[in-house]
């Protein structure tokens, strides 16, 4: 057996380019490693959560919406508008209605919420749906403190003959899509009933969707 | 001499070794901390009010044509004192569903402008389950007047409608109700009650025909609705009144809601592990490279 040593000394010759490249290589790899440890260490990004007071919306008045009876149905005037204090929303209603695949269609622009139009109108007896988006690709959207809004608060659905339905809220929950019930939001409801939908809980960047929907359910004031 | 040098070597090997672990060893922590943060962003956002759900609905009716008009007082059992009061209810009239935390309850009539304290002409007891809805009707003729307590269904089979008929009918004491051709109460008899038929959605022409009288309506029968048809006397003829007992969407979306583009959603650090590893290689390989660069330097010198 050859010492560490003898064997050293037939380990001959070492070419001086081929030392150099090994060297530059390594230093190559330090440098790259580097740049990406600098890159990779600011990638993350924390959740923007609603901070502050929202933007100042004052209560709409108008002439109130009457309580819906049982034989008198359908003769409530198509909702327009969505304002909601509590929260700073105070925008238009689109008309939504399903996409090709059979799911929820959800408005173009992220500043404005919906009226699903196969539900029924906000006021007239049943369980009507408005959507809208808790953002956009840069930020905040018009229903990104709908996770905020807490049982008693109001919401108000102007409607095209001038009237407001006042809805008060019942309860918030948060659903997996997966797991989403579609009965519960969007079967029959015997008195007049809102429900507000929006994304919420963890972001899937892999299929550029939220994994839950955060859903307020609102019941109109007598 | 030599014994140093190997020390020497070993020691270098070390150091850069010590380098890259420090490396790792700095910045682990910090990308560690950064996944942790994002990760308690998502979780706190998982918060679910306290469900609405322990109350029901009860709605009140006067369907008994000969029963001159009623107060209807509901009370929850237990209480004297009346939770609501209808007053002045007549013939034909059922009011808005009342939601009504669950429990039992007391439905009592009494003549119009009766006072509160006096004995009801008529009591009954519901008891009102989470998510259901009553309909608490004064039901038969004047004589015979009860208080029934109906069930009303708040779930429809998917894309179709219910409808059920109240036969309030004295004149007529036998109704046969159709819409279109489907037959929804055949000789339905004075104060009776169908249960819900499922219908296939649209707009229907609804007639009731008795011995010698019938009206007939066009009655839009939405999926996701359920009514109850109820049969009256209008004086003179029969009248169709078309209650909504609940309305849900007519065409169900399937799964959820796609209403974000995760622009305020947490992101997550992206690893730094491969390259600290890469970090680490290449200060491996540069000592490698010096060592050589040393020793062919070296075989110069012994050749010079």
């Amino acid at each position: 057996m050859t010492s560490p040593v003898g064997r050293h000394r037939h380990l001959r010759p070492v070419s001086r380019p081929g030392a150099v490249a090994v060297l530059l290589c390594g230093l190559l790899a330090v440098g790259a490693g580097a740049c990406g440890v600098a890159i990779a260490s600011q990638s993350g990004r924390p959740a923007v959560r609603p901070a502050g007071q929202p933007k100042f919306v004052p209560v709409p008045r108008g002439k109130r919406a009457p309580v819906p009876q049982p034989a008198d149905s359908g003769n409530v005037a198509r909702p327009t508008r969505l304002i909601i204090p509590s929260i700073g929303v105070k925008t238009r209603l689109v008309r939504l209605g399903v996409t090709s695949s059979g799911a929820l269609q959800v408005p173009d622009a992220v500043v404005v919420a919906g009226w699903y139009t196969f539900s029924p109108r906000p006021g007239a007896i049943g369980s009507a749906v408005i959507a809208g988006h808790i953002d956009s690709f840069l930020g905040p959207g018009v229903f990104f403190r709908l996770r905020l809004m807490k049982p008693g608060e109001r919401v108000y659905v102007r409607r095209a003959d001038g009237s407001l339905a006042i809805f008060r809220v019942t309860a918030k929950h948060m659903y997996l899509k997966s797991r989403f019930p579609t009965a519960d939001v969007y079967g029959p409801a015997p008195t007049a009933q809102l429900r507000l939908i929006t994304c919420g809980g963890t972001f899937d960047s892999a299929t550029g969707h939220y994994l839950s929907n955060v859903v307020v359910f609102a019941t109109l004031t007598r | 001499m030599r014994p140093t040098r190997k020390i020497a070597r070993q020691a270098r090997l070390a150091s850069v070794l010590a380098l890259a672990l420090g490396l790792i060893g700095f910045a682990g922590p910090a990308a560690f901390a950064s996944a942790a943060g994002s990760a308690s962003a998502a979780g706190s956002a998982s918060v679910t009010a306290p469900a609405a759900s322990r109350v029901g609905w009860l709605r009140l009716a006067h369907l008994s044509p000969n029963t001159p008009a009623v107060d209807v007082y509901l009370y929850s059992f237990g209480d004297p004192s009346a939770m609501i009061v209808l007053k002045h209810v007549t013939y034909g009239t059922v009011s808005a569903y009342q939601a009504v935390p669950v429990g039992d309850y007391t439905v009592a009539m009494r003549g119009a402008g009766a006072p509160a304290s006096s004995k009801p002409v008529l009591s009954s007891t519901v008891d009102v389950a989470a998510g259901k809805a009553y309909t608490v009707a004064g039901l038969g003729p004047a004589s015979g007047l009860r208080l029934q307590v109906l069930k009303d269904r708040l779930t429809t089979p998917r894309g179709k409608a219910l409808v059920r008929v109240i036969q309030a009918s004295l004149q007529q004491h036998r109704v046969t109700v159709t819409a279109g051709s489907t037959v929804i109460a055949r000789n339905l008899a004075f104060s009776s009650v169908t249960s819900y038929q499922t219908v296939t959605p649209g707009t229907w022409n609804v007639h009731a025909d008795g011995q010698t009288s019938s009206a007939s309506d066009r009655i839009q029968l939405a999926a996701g609705t359920i009514h109850t048809l109820v049969i009256l006397d209008d004086p003179g003829h029969l009248a169709i009144d078309n209650l909504v007992d609940a309305a849900g969407s007519r065409v169900l979306p399937d799964g959820g809601a796609a209403t974000g583009f995760g622009g305020t959603a947490g992101v997550p650090a992206s690893s730094l592990v491969p390259w600290l590893v890469t970090v680490a290689a290449g200060l491996l390989v540069s000592a490698a490279g010096i060592a050589r660069l040393r020793r062919s330097r070296r075989a110069a010198l012994h050749a010079r």
